[in-house]
């Protein structure tokens, strides 16, 4: 137990005093807080919708909602229906000029002196002008609707019609009260797609520098020494649980200063990412329990993986079949969030290969009684015990095996007739 | 403190490696473990080590049975490796603690003998920066950071420049003069004769020859003479030898400066002596021929290949 913590001390030092892997972290970490603090210096109210502007007496920040008329829309009225006024109520922060003629309106667009241009040629139809038409362009979704009220409006005017009485007779408010009773998967359908990406990438990412940690003290034959000096339960041991605290570590730097940097400026984004960003504690925590965990599973599979080679270059070849499943309980995980209590899903969350994604995707979405998690929990820690013990078998075999990599089936084979 | 090793046989899988090893070695002497690439010399370290689990046979230290956790041991293995990317005084304390050794200790132990090998100006520099034989010696002080009771080198020698070596056979005589259990393998016969008052060789998983230099070369030396003329060259000198006396002797082997003549049943020195003053032979060298370690090892296992 001893010669484990010291592999582990040592190990630990590979990532810590390691200047790109602290350089990296700090630097993600501040540029995904620094991202999330932005609307408190820029106005990002075209993108968030709340102005923040500067408090002159007490120098703090304020929020408004009214925001100034920026963007100027030109418009050039043929038909004789257009009403400035109701422009302006329905196209909010949009100073509205007219143009003298088309080409005049064009100019402008090409001087980029005005955003968007409509030309009126009838009482039902437009002409729409843009310099760069944006992907998420709704002006004319909007004049449309302002078109449609002229219409009705000219139309109630000649026939005597009261438009608000016609309006209010369509348009009934209904009111609705809703009430989510147990978890609203709309609203935690994002957070857990993106936890399950994320921890599917700390496995992916970490598992192969365990592997090329492990394949490279076959390489530079530092094994050669090392197996004679500790057991490789505890080179195997060490090397994974440093490997899971680093990644830990570094998952964890980046994702507090983001949810924490997101919590100081939620106000600030309106509450905009709430569905990336604004994770229960029950999530986070099952996230945290059964990540780590399917991580640690992982891990081991991976070290021994590495132990299989003597060549950095084949650790891919070595590691591919453990990626297929990966990528396939990866592909099964998000598919199945559409459908959280299906059985499925269920039952992947029961399996050690599965439960670290699907889990807790139900715990955040679906319904989950406490002896579930509880019993699939201890299935994934027993197996992440099975597969350390399997792994550091395989290591010992496998580490001082030089040459062609070896398969999994010789090394289980191998295994299997020395006991 | 005396280490046997008593009848191990190793197989993997189907194949037996080692066929039965024995030999011995005691504190204050140095064993030349020899054999050609491949002959189980690794594997017989290894089980030693307690890497690999010999099969059958066994290991005492002073009669008990030997339990290489329980005991500080530094092995110097063929495949040399550490770190590239590491500081050296950082692995070669890592090396000592898992081997027991308290951080200060290992430190003070580190600093003696990256000194001792004098390599302690690179303490702190990346492993990987340093010459191939500051690396190797390097290796060397890592092997004895601990402070190791016994201390196994196998081919400690190669990619040393003479003055490196001569600095490593310093430190070998030292260690061996500390009366600590050394054994040492290597192809370079000469650092083997140097050190080592036993041998132990294997071929094929099997010891061939074992015992004391000294009474091997002896007893290879035993009826062999070598013999030069002045006035006449090796080969001339072989031709008319085995002209002229091959009731006496047989040339057994050709040196660049000599002859080695084998004794025929029965014969005696003297006789020959007489042949040779008798004869136009300006005798320029005669005498008992002691074989070197080399010329044994060929003659045991290299005819097989």
């Amino acid at each position: 137990m001893k010669q484990f913590w010291i592999v582990l001390k040592y190990e630990l030092r590979e990532y810590f005093e390691n200047k790109v892997f602290m350089g990296l972290t700090a630097v993600l970490a501040i540029l995904g807080a620094g991202a999330l603090f932005l609307p408190r210096f820029v106005d990002m109210s075209g993108f968030t919708g709340v102005q923040v502007t500067e408090n002159a007496e007490s120098g703090e920040s304020g929020e408004t909602e009214t925001p100034e008329d920026d963007r100027v829309f030109l418009y050039l009225d043929h038909a004789g229906v257009v009403r400035e006024d109701i422009l302006g109520e329905m196209f909010p922060g949009v100073a509205w000029q007219q143009a003298a003629d088309v080409e005049a309106l064009k100019s402008s667009l090409e001087a980029q002196e005005a955003e968007a241009g409509f030309v009126v040629t009838g009482d039902s139809e437009y002409e729409y002008y843009v310099f760069n038409k944006s992907m998420g362009d709704s002006n004319t979704a909007v004049f449309d609707q302002a078109m449609k009220l002229f219409y009705r409006m000219d139309y109630c005017a000649v026939a005597g019609l009261d438009l608000n009485e016609i309006t209010a007779m369509y348009d009934a408010p209904i009111t609705v009260t809703e009430t989510v009773l147990n978890k609203d998967s709309g609203s935690n359908y994002w957070y857990c797609y993106v936890l399950v990406i994320l921890v599917f990438m700390l496995i992916v990412y970490y598992g192969q520098m365990i592997a090329v940690s492990v394949t490279s003290e076959k390489s530079n034959r530092a094994i050669e020494v090392l197996v004679t000096s500790t057991s490789p339960n505890s080179l195997l041991f060490g090397k994974v649980i440093a490997g899971a605290v680093g990644g830990v570590f570094q998952m964890g730097v980046m994702m507090g200063a983001i949810l924490i940097s997101y919590q100081i400026n939620r106000d600030q984004w309106g509450g905009m990412l709430d569905m990336l960003l604004y994770i229960p504690a029950e999530v986070l925590l099952a996230f945290a329990f059964f990540g780590l965990g399917g991580y640690l599973f992982y891990a081991f599979l991976y070290g021994a993986m590495g132990a299989l080679v003597s060549k950095t270059e084949d650790i891919s070849k070595s590691v591919s079949g453990l990626m297929i499943v990966i990528m396939v309980v990866y592909f099964f995980s998000l598919l199945q969030l559409t459908d959280v209590d299906g059985n499925v899903i269920k039952i992947l969350s029961f399996l050690p290969i599965s439960s670290y994604s699907t889990m807790f995707a139900r715990i955040g979405m679906g319904t989950v009684a406490a002896w579930e998690i509880i019993v699939s929990f201890l299935i994934l820690v027993l197996s992440i015990v099975g597969v350390g013990i399997l792994g550091a078998k395989i290591y010992r075999m496998g580490t001082l095996r030089y040459g062609n990599p070896i398969k999994i089936s010789t090394a289980l084979k191998s295994l299997k007739k020395s006991e | 403190m005396k280490l046997e090793v008593k009848d191990i046989r190793k197989s993997f899988g189907e194949t037996e490696i080692l066929h039965g090893i024995n030999f011995e070695v005691e504190s204050g002497r140095a064993l030349g473990l020899l054999g050609r690439n491949g002959a189980g010399k690794t594997t017989t370290i290894r089980i030693l080590m307690d890497v690999f689990h010999a099969n059958s046979g066994e290991i005492l230290l002073d009669g008990e049975k030997f339990i290489p956790s329980k005991h500080q041991i530094g092995y110097l293995p063929e495949e040399r490796g550490l770190y590239p990317k590491r500081k050296v005084m950082d692995q070669m304390i890592y090396l000592a603690n898992l081997r027991g050794m308290k951080n200060r200790e290992a430190k003070v132990n580190a600093e003696k003998w990256l000194k001792r090998l004098e390599v302690f100006e690179y303490a702190s520099r990346k492993l990987e920066t340093l010459s191939k034989g500051n690396q190797q010696k390097v290796q060397l002080a890592s092997t004895l950071v601990c402070n190791p009771e016994i201390v196994i080198l196998d081919e400690p020698f190669s990619g040393l420049d003479p003055v490196n070596s001569q600095i490593l056979k310093d430190v070998v005589n030292e260690l061996i003069a500390d009366k600590r259990l050394v054994i040492f393998s290597s192809h370079q016969m000469s650092y083997v004769e140097e050190f080592c008052d036993h041998i132990t060789i294997i071929d094929h998983g099997r010891v061939v020859l074992a015992g004391e230099l000294k009474e091997i070369k002896k007893e290879y030396g035993k009826n062999r003479l070598m013999l030069a003329a002045e006035n006449d060259s090796v080969e001339h000198l072989a031709e008319k030898v085995e002209r002229e006396w091959p009731d006496l002797v047989r040339v057994s082997g050709r040196k660049k400066e000599f002859l080695i003549l084998e004794l025929k049943e029965g014969v005696d020195r003297r006789r020959l002596m007489e042949k040779l003053v008798a004869s136009d032979v300006e005798v320029e060298r005669f005498g008992r021929y002691e074989p070197s370690l080399n010329d044994i090892f060929v003659s045991k296992v290299g005819e097989e290949g």
